[in-house]
């Protein structure tokens, strides 16, 4: 038995989204067996089968240091604080 | 512990390949793992009825159920395999050897149509109300999306359910006392179901698995059901029961906790039959399993 993550898409707005998994025995069953396990009322109308094993998951330590990388947002705040102390000097010089 | 305690307390989501103390661990798995022998238990019950169920249009929704049953019951074993305890197939043989647990509700034998309308209905409920507490606030994320699938199918059995009784109870004498018998087989198992009160220290609620007490639960289930089988004219076989004028509540007669410990053993009235066809299908398709591992086929 393989194991396979199955992913559904359910109109052109929406991005591919995981459901879950399954075994089969063979790929052609895997498409079978997700059809049926997760797509039986329209759930979704694309679906994409993927073996596990072919599927990369580094863990949460790897995607960790690009949570604490603040030069990579821009809140405004900064922009807005200059914008207001520049029209006010402004308003007083002129 | 404490941390661990502390995250689940703010809400934290625990992921398969996250770090947890092997209590959580042990204590997640069997949750899910009972859960999916009932599903499959509940499959093979309710494939039982296929043949025997009346008009084409129910005929065919209890195959679609069938499949639902079996589908939930693999998707589970997914999330229960992902815990690294047990494989699905291992979880599938412990079944079928009398291992395992699987609610009590399938240690009975369906013996009437009768009976499977108060399992569509009644039965159907009480599993459900329990599944939704679950999905409320369920730590363990893997099990929690699965059950938004199940939650959203097991809705469409409760309304088939539904449907059903209403035929019933609309039909003729015989129909009538056909489902007021199943209503005395299978109102306590029903609400056995919920299990006894919840321990002060039980460790599924402190860790957000369960998201409410089993007494609440079976209470909710006993106002709902009781006024409405009564306004319907069938009976309610608690020679206990009550309406409190105070509180303006039903209350429930002692329960008898014998009958679920017996199906905790797995030697209720119908456990012994039940695990032994399962078993014997299991060995008599081993073929099939062999072949799909064997042939050209499983090299696509």
């Amino acid at each position: 038995m393989t194991t396979f993550e199955v992913f559904l898409k359910k109109d052109g707005r929406d991005e591919f989204r995981h459901v879950g998994a399954l075994e089969a025995a063979n790929d052609e069953l895997a498409l079978v067996s997700a059809r049926e396990c997760y797509v039986r009322r329209a759930e979704g109308d694309l679906l994409w089968v993927v073996r596990r094993d072919n599927i990369l998951h580094p863990d949460r330590d790897f995607t960790a240091p690009n949570a604490t990388k603040p030069h990579r947002h821009h809140s405004g705040e900064a922009v807005a604080a200059r914008r207001k102390a520049l029209r006010e000097s402004t308003q007083t010089n002129g | 512990m404490d941390d661990f305690e502390a995250f689940l307390n703010q809400g934290g989501i625990v992921e398969p390949d996250d770090a947890m103390p092997d209590e959580y661990r042990i204590a997640v798995f069997r949750f899910i793992e009972l859960h999916a022998n009932s599903e499959q238990m509940g499959g093979l019950t309710e494939r039982d009825w296929i043949p025997r169920t009346p008009g084409l249009r129910h005929k065919m929704a209890v195959i679609a159920k069938t499949q639902d049953e079996f589908g939930h019951a693999h998707l589970l074993y997914m999330v229960a395999a992902d815990m690294a305890i047990k494989t699905r197939q291992e979880m599938i043989e412990d079944l079928y050897a009398g291992k395992s647990r699987f609610h009590n509700v399938f240690h009975y034998r369906a013996k009437t149509w009768g009976h499977q309308v108060a399992i569509a209905f009644l039965v159907d409920a009480a599993a459900l109300a329990s599944q939704q507490a679950v999905f409320k606030n369920c730590s363990y994320g893997p099990y929690r999306r699965i059950l938004k699938r199940i939650i959203a199918e097991e809705g469409f059995h409760m309304r088939l359910g539904e449907d059903r009784m209403m035929r019933i109870a609309q039909g003729t004498r015989m129909q009538r006392d056909m489902f007021q018998q199943a209503i005395d087989d299978w109102w306590w198992p029903a609400l056995q179901l919920f299990g006894p009160d919840s321990k002060p220290n039980d460790m599924l609620l402190r860790w957000h698995i369960k998201s409410e007490r089993n007494e609440i639960l079976r209470d909710r289930w006993v106002q709902k059901f009781v006024p409405m089988l009564q306004s319907y004219g069938f009976t309610i076989p608690d020679p206990g029961l009550r309406f409190d004028e105070d509180t303006d509540r039903w209350v429930a007669g002692p329960i008898d906790w014998e009958p679920l410990k017996k199906t905790f053993a797995n030697v209720g009235p119908d456990s012994a039959r039940r695990i032994g066809e399962a078993s014997a299908h299991w060995e008599e398709s081993a073929w099939v399993r062999h072949a799909l591992e064997t042939t050209e086929l499983a090299k696509t």
